[in-house]
């Protein structure tokens, strides 16, 4: 593999403790959520970090969105870095290459299926033609189809977070990152969408960042996985993933590997 | 007022069934209508109409004013005061908060001063507007703007501040500019909370030019409503009541329909369900 394309050395992040006033004692600083953290990212790679719940997981890819600021440490992407310490410098989403789908999936509610997935299209300034063929190619790949003047409220869970992924893809970010987006859906839907992601990730091939807490999720998606520890966050395991692609989701816990590496997992999570 | 001119286009069998349909709907609203008018009438009856005029005769007065045109002419100062006073508060209540939503420190400054004019009775101001501008439709207007600033400059703030971070968060991320944050995203999640202000403020506004009228005036239905007083004719009064509970009902229904198509998105509410559509 050539250069990494994010790198992360010794992160660390603790949150500023809240306002002196009605603090209780207040003698020791907030705790450390993540602790000399580093690992990295190449280009086109498929990564799943997986951890106990409060493991920081979030907090990691609000990092690297920019939208949060690491207290210490170094966070690059391709050759720019993060800064640290000063919130103020963040650019959220680094000029538009940094995609993110976060737990929610924050459609707007005030506008359409459509109209949600061409926002990003529209405030870049990048709304013609064949960037609207593509948002409809999307949307058709996804499955909604015929729900493109729905408004969010009208649609189901699922669909929603479809519409809140093809979002993300529409725009074409060089790197996604996902917060556990499957998160709170049925067993089916999830499934099919785990399904969905994979096969658009082969359209495009880009590099995804894919944080959950379900150990068989990882495993199925990612090229490689990260075992995080509890707080304050650090590696407890890295694995490649060796599973021969195109996968078969649901198939996938039949695979020897798939076994025992669940089980090596399940050791390094506890 | 101009959302009237829509029902002109639908055709005399359409409007019928329409009417019909509203009846059977509304039947329970009747029902406690006609109760509230027999009370009405038994107090009349057992008072006395010299202190509570009959309803019989309040609806001939009213007829009749309508069809003279002299109550529609009262009715439409007031009206005119109402809705100009409205407009002149409601525009820089909403667009002030919009402009502070960067500022925190002005926002900080501004905010005793805003919770004190909220606070202090509006009405109270009458006596000096109508010293500073008269007893014209300024005086009148401009106690109508003050009432309904406060009211909808809180609600729009309310409704700035309860805007969803994570929205926002989204938006930065795929490249939204902060204009694009506040014209996409921060104005229309405010919207509703506007216009629960100015759902609220509607009747504040009337009740306004009414009360600035009835300090001092030569025309509006509070003129009539002071006029009944003077003349010891209870009937007048309620003929001028009768027609300010028009004109709020007339009000509130023009904010519902602005309402009912500028928020299309929602899901369905108790607002939208009322509308029996």
């Amino acid at each position: 593999m050539n250069a990494p394309l994010i790198e992360i050395r010794g992160l660390a992040k603790r949150f500023a403790k809240r306002g002196g006033r009605g603090g209780r004692g207040g003698r020791e600083p907030a705790p450390w959520v993540i602790q000399d953290l580093s690992f990295s990212v190449s280009a086109g790679e498929f990564l799943t970090i997986i951890g106990p719940s409060g493991a920081g997981k979030t907090t990691l890819l609000n990092i690297i969105a920019q939208i949060d600021v690491a207290s210490d440490g170094e966070v690059r992407f391709q050759s720019e870095h993060a800064p640290v310490g000063d919130a103020k410098a963040l650019k959220p989403g680094l000029a538009c290459r940094i995609g993110y789908v976060t737990q929610d999936d924050h459609l707007l509610p005030w506008r359409t299926t459509l109209q949600n997935v061409l926002f990003p299209l529209a405030v870049q300034g990048r709304l013609n033609g064949s960037t609207r063929a593509r948002a409809e190619m999307l949307i058709r790949t996804a499955g909604l189809n015929g729900f493109e003047n729905h408004y969010p409220h009208e649609l189901s869970g699922g669909m929603r977070k479809r519409a809140a992924l093809i979002r993300t893809l529409v725009y074409d970010p060089p790197v996604i990152l996902m917060d556990e987006p499957f998160g709170a859906l049925d067993a089916q839907t999830r499934t099919q969408l785990q399904e969905d992601l994979l096969r658009l990730w082969n359209l495009g091939k880009k590099t995804i960042v894919f944080v959950t807490h379900d150990i068989a999720e990882a495993i199925a998606l990612g090229d490689r996985m990260l075992v995080l520890s509890r707080q304050p966050s650090r590696i407890a395991g890295q694995h490649a993933i060796t599973i021969p692609r195109p996968r078969d989701v649901r198939g996938i816990m039949t695979d020897p590997q798939f076994a025992a590496l669940y089980q090596r997992v399940r050791g390094e999570l506890q | 007022m101009t959302t009237l001119g829509g029902r002109s286009s639908i055709g005399r069998s359409d409007l019928w069934q329409w009417i019909a349909a509203s009846l059977r709907a509304r039947g329970d609203q009747i029902l406690v209508f006609v109760v509230l008018v027999a009370i009405w009438q038994v107090l009349s009856m057992t008072l006395g109409s010299y202190w509570v005029g009959s309803p019989w005769g309040v609806a001939t007065r009213f007829a009749a004013g309508i069809a003279d045109g002299a109550l529609l002419r009262q009715a439409s100062y007031t009206v005119i005061e109402a809705a100009a006073g409205f407009v002149l508060g409601a525009l820089p209540a909403v667009a002030l908060p919009f402009a502070l939503r960067r500022l925190p420190i002005a926002t900080a400054i501004l905010d005793p001063f805003m919770v004190g004019g909220y606070g202090a009775p509006k009405l109270a101001l009458a006596p000096l507007f109508i010293l500073w501008f008269g007893i014209g439709i300024e005086s009148k207007i401009a106690l109508v703007a003050v009432t309904v600033f406060f009211i909808v400059y809180f609600s729009t703030q309310a409704g700035i501040r309860a805007l969803d971070a994570g929205l926002v968060r989204m938006a930065q991320i795929v490249g939204a500019s902060e204009q694009h944050v506040a014209r996409h995203i921060v104005f229309p999640g405010a919207v509703p909370y506007v216009f629960a202000g100015l759902r609220l403020a509607m009747p504040y506004a009337i009740g306004g030019a009414i009360i600035a009228e009835l300090i001092s005036a030569n025309r509006g239905l509070g003129y009539l409503l002071q006029l009944g007083a003077m003349n010891f004719d209870t009937t007048g009064i309620f003929v001028a009541l009768a027609a300010t509970t028009c004109i709020v009902f007339l009000g509130n229904w023009s904010v519902n329909a602005l309402e009912r198509r500028l928020l299309r998105w929602r899901p369905p509410s108790d607002v939208t369900l009322q509308a029996g559509t």
